[in-house]
């Protein structure tokens, strides 16, 4: 029941145009990061080819449709050719939602591991981007003396140190229309910025107010304090 | 007074409270701290009452996904009251630890103290009832806890707790617990008004013609209390929605998988911590209800008497208290080292200690 996802190389990024991206990746930061943090939309865009290409394939994210991807920037005729794009293994259109439509298939496939929903994975694990990032980049092969269990690969991010997903970005796993080289940390930052946005689709927006409201209510207590000294000092 | 008073009496009753002038000249800004607290439960009320609209507790965790992604501003009424929460419990410690501070539970204000205690009682149970609403993975697993432990009751407790719950936690359980979380948070409401009544029979009033009115001297400073708070709910509602609530919570409950990490919201974990620290369900039972039991003893516990002085140590021993009562959360948080049962039972030691024993003796003392 893999979900395969190739037209979509064809798509031109909708924010970033042919500019490539900044470094964001010596030293890592995301845009998202931060109280007055916003969702770098040309990096989710990526890391949503990301995500339909590699993770897709094991991972649902039930929590968004193809109309969510507005917000990132791509157009209703955009999101159009990115849905028609999508197809299960029988032809047949594919929705966001489990690859599995068996829930016990991906269990006994996996060694008894059943991969995540990602929709809010960004707000379940602690550090959220960062470990994403992290998780992804953070193979290796085993020191010595760690007993590995069977059909799990050493991953210094992962509580345990021993993780059922295989290694699955890789240099080149995608390439993106914008031009910036797509290198596996640049493929996992990119997938950690789209996994952030999926979490919190409003973080953007909840900034913006939050910024106004603070200021508003900082002016508001200060005319309060002002009129409550004068109201009392005229009352004497 | 014009016409329309003469119309609707109760206006012209409204007009003469507020511009009767009757109160102290000197008001403390924390004093509209139960004014705060009805603000905000009346706000909490609409949120909740939004949210509610599109909850559906057949799919708990699916409707709050949905009300978060699909309902029009669904997210920010969310962010509203789950911050509200956070806020109102905020409100109500501070204003016990205030009286606990200034001795104001003392007579005549013990009704009051107490009526102030029942509230945060109320207001403890219709938060953990909220929480566990959002059906998320940390919530199933205290709702599962609790269940059980009071089904596992014998007698009157165990057919109370049958009756409250349903039988063992499943999909209808939160359909009745949601029907439970609007009606206590009423019940809330009721009790701030008592207290709001007893305040007001007890509280000190001006020499006449020495006293200001309400309006305009109290509103003024209402508004600045008001713009303050709001000022710190904007910080917490826009920039950190989820403070205090396990990020476990996020993902969805599997019967079958008892994840890491998963703990209270932060304004129920100092109870949580004396319930893990005594055995049993009904030691877990009885530590709570003897904790709040204690907590409204206490001006009878409190030997300097009505117009006794107030000491500096025993002063010193009430912050004691709170930093004992936030030892008691941060270690019922993270309970993953070796050392935090006997932290528990510690810091529950000292929490009843210093109500049962400290208190009677340093206030007789200090009253000498």
């Amino acid at each position: 029941m893999r979900r395969f996802f190739a037209p979509l190389l064809a798509l031109g990024l909708a924010v970033a145009g042919n500019a490539r991206a900044e470094d964001t990746l010596s030293p890592l930061h995301f845009q998202s990061d931060g109280p007055l943090g916003s969702i770098d939309k040309a990096a989710a865009q990526r890391g949503f080819l990301v995500y339909q290409t590699v993770c897709a394939a094991c991972h649902s994210a039930n929590a968004l449709h193809y109309r969510d991807l507005e917000a990132l920037g791509l157009t209703p005729d955009q999101m159009a050719g990115v849905a028609a794009g999508v197809k299960l293994a029988d032809g047949s259109a594919a929705t966001l939602d489990s690859p599995f439509k068996d829930p016990a298939m991906p269990a006994s496939a996996f060694g008894g591991a059943l991969p995540p929903d990602l929709s809010s994975i960004a707000a379940q694990r602690p550090g959220g981007a960062q470990y994403i990032y992290a998780l992804l980049t953070g193979y290796a092969t085993a020191p010595d003396g760690v007993t590995m269990l069977p059909g799990h690969f050493y991953n210094k991010a992962f509580p345990g140190e021993q993780v059922a997903m295989p290694p699955v970005l890789r240099d080149n796993a995608v390439t993106y229309a914008d031009g910036t080289a797509a290198t596996q940390s640049q493929e996992a930052a990119d997938v950690a910025e789209f996994l952030t946005w999926a979490a919190d689709p409003n973080l953007s927006t909840r900034h913006q107010i939050g910024l106004r409201a603070v200021i508003f209510f900082a002016f508001l207590g200060i005319v309060a304090v002002i009129s409550k000294r004068r109201i009392w000092r005229e009352g004497r | 007074m014009t016409t329309e008073t003469k119309q609707i009496p109760c206006l012209g009753a409204l007009c003469a409270c507020l511009c009767a002038p009757v109160h102290k000249p000197e008001g403390k800004y924390l004093d509209t701290l139960p004014g705060l607290t009805a603000i905000l439960l009346a706000f909490l009320t609409l949120s909740g009452l939004v949210l509610a609209v599109y909850y559906d507790p057949w799919h708990a965790f699916a409707s709050v996904g949905f009300i978060g992604h699909e309902v029009n501003n669904g997210w920010l009424v969310q962010a509203y009251h789950a911050t509200g929460a956070t806020a109102l419990f905020g409100l109500v410690y501070l204003y016990l630890f205030r009286a606990m501070l200034t001795r104001g539970y003392r007579a005549p204000g013990e009704l009051v103290w107490g009526l102030g205690v029942k509230l945060m009682a109320v207001l403890l149970l219709v938060g953990w009832l909220g929480f566990v609403l959002t059906g998320g993975a940390a919530a199933y697993w205290s709702l599962f806890k609790a269940s059980n432990g009071a089904l596992a009751l014998s007698g009157a407790a165990g057919a109370i707790g049958g009756w409250f719950f349903g039988g063992p936690a499943g999909s209808g359980t939160l359909a009745r617990l949601e029907l439970f979380h609007a009606v206590l948070a009423v019940g809330a409401m009721a009790v701030l008004w008592l207290l709001f009544a007893a305040r007001r029979a007890v509280v000190p009033r001006a020499e006449p013609g020495q006293g200001v009115a309400f309006f305009p001297y109290y509103l003024a400073q209402y508004l600045v209390a008001l713009a303050v708070f709001a000022l710190i709910f904007s910080v917490l509602a826009f920039f950190t929605p989820h403070l205090g609530q396990p990020a476990v919570n996020a993902l969805p409950a599997d019967p079958l998988t008892l994840p890491l990490g998963t703990v209270l919201p932060w304004y129920l974990l100092p109870l949580a911590g004396i319930a893990q620290a005594l055995p049993g369900i009904w030691g877990g039972i009885l530590g709570v209800v003897g904790a709040l039991a204690v907590l409204a003893a206490l001006p009878w516990l409190d030997r300097s008497g009505p117009a006794g002085a107030k000491g500096g140590l025993y002063c010193v021993f009430t912050w004691v208290l709170a930093a004992d009562v936030i030892g008691l959360g941060i270690t019922a948080a993270a309970r993953n080292y070796p050392q935090a049962s006997l932290l528990l039972v510690l810091f529950t030691f000292w929490y009843f200690f210093h109500f049962l024993v400290l208190t009677p003796f340093v206030t007789a003392i200090e009253a000498k």
